[in-house]
């Protein structure tokens, strides 16, 4: 095979748990797909999350696809019955969007950009892919995810937290003081947090 | 528009065996589209490279059994199976093993907002030229041409391809007129029209010649 192409199975994904059953299947990041954001989301089992709860921060629009199985969306409070096939677009990024499993082994695929502007990559990438490794490893992926986005509050912010896991205050108490120093909600969030409330300053 | 909006697969119109994604819901961020193979041995996904626009792709068999080739190289391809295809200039296509065979195909280029291509936008008058093609009524295949020019004058897939059926039809003037414009926007058409049997009828015109090298 040449490097112009890769080949998978959906089911080679790796599988890193998030909240509520749901397992968040990287994509774009395994692939290194540059124009578009795009990973799957899978739960074993009828009722775990296949979308959490949120609306897009990032302003994208956003494409579901049920691959597989069958889920119940809720769209601003409305619900809908989402069988394998099943296409769900959400254009405004402000839609409080979530959906549950109604079947073993639901899948589906997420697609998002901007409509206006070239893609990059999101921060929480590598912060939900960090968030099951042990300490070392964890701070090498947020490593990697400021070399390739640059120096993000949440990706320094998250730096910090598998420093502080790891022991490695003083590092974690400079990485987190410049993520407060980007983004004041930094220290809120590091005022809620047991490795990284005692290094705020 | 609506904050969202939702449809089964089988619900979003179709091109042909082209399930027109992007269009039914008018997506702007990025190029989704799905290709049905309704019988085993049918062609999916025609062979083709996406250097004409820089685009990476990707492949997702949604349902049935497909064979991709991808620069030569044949592969396997059960529902759930991923391709990606990151060099845009690898020419991939895809036939169906199984009947009903279904890829999602999704596409963008790196480092550029989306804009849906030239072919995309052209379709209703690409569809109507195809069909008199098709029958051999090339002048017929030239007006529709020139009815989709008068909505959308930019339009580079019209213009070549009014350059095109205008040749088929007999009218050189249209023709090298039209590819010239054609070559003027995008300078790749030259190479297209170089290969491309439309233009037999002017491969002796020395104007040809000198507009594809």
């Amino acid at each position: 095979m040449s490097g112009a192409y890769e080949v998978l199975s959906l089911d080679d994904l790796d599988r890193i748990p998030v909240a509520e059953g749901l397992e968040w299947r990287p994509i774009r990041r395994r692939l290194g797909i540059r124009s578009f954001g795009t990973n799957a989301y899978t739960s074993e089992r009828v009722g775990g999350w296949v979308v959490e709860e949120h609306v897009e921060g990032s302003g994208h629009e956003e494409l579901y696809v049920l691959v597989s199985g069958r889920a119940r969306f809720t769209l601003d409070g409305e619900e809908l019955d989402a069988p394998a096939g099943t296409i769900v677009f959400l254009p405004e990024h402000d839609v409080t969007r979530k959906a549950v499993a109604e079947e073993e082994g639901t899948t589906v695929l997420a697609f998002g950009g901007w409509p206006d502007r070239p893609f990059e990559p999101s921060q929480w990438e590598w912060y939900f892919e960090a968030s099951d490794q042990e300490p070392a490893r964890a701070i090498e992926i947020m490593r990697e995810g400021i070399a390739e986005l640059g120096e993000k509050p949440w990706l320094l912010y998250e730096l910090a937290r598998h420093e502080a896991r790891a022991g490695r205050r003083d590092e974690a108490r400079e990485h987190l003081a410049q993520a407060v120093e980007r983004e004041p909600r930094a220290a809120e969030r590091a005022a809620g947090d047991e490795h990284l409330r005692e290094l705020l300053p | 528009m609506t904050r969202w909006a939702s449809a089964h697969l089988d619900e979003i119109g179709r091109r042909d065996t082209w399930i027109t994604i992007r269009e039914h819901f008018g997506v702007r961020a990025l190029g989704i589209n799905a290709f049905v193979g309704p019988e085993a041995g049918d062609e999916i996904i025609h062979s083709h490279a996406e250097d004409w626009r820089d685009h990476e792709e990707l492949y997702v068999v949604l349902a049935g059994h497909a064979t991709f080739t991808v620069d030569g190289d044949e592969i396997d391809a059960p529902a759930r199976t991923i391709v990606y295809v990151r060099e845009p200039s690898a020419r991939r296509g895809a036939v169906a093993k199984e009947s009903q065979t279904t890829i999602l195909a999704v596409g963008g280029k790196p480092g550029a907002a989306f804009e849906p291509s030239p072919y995309d936008v052209a379709w209703p008058w690409m569809r109507r030229a195809a069909e008199h093609y098709r029958a051999e009524r090339y002048a017929e295949a030239a007006a529709e041409m020139r009815e989709g020019l008068a909505e959308l004058p930019g339009n580079t897939a019209l213009r070549y391809n009014l350059a095109c059926y205008s040749a088929l039809a007999g009218e050189p003037e249209e023709a090298l007129a039209a590819l010239r414009q054609a070559v003027e926007e995008d300078p790749r058409f030259a190479d297209l029209a170089r290969g491309d049997p439309d233009f037999a009828s002017l491969r002796e015109d020395p104007r040809f010649t000198q507009l594809v090298g």
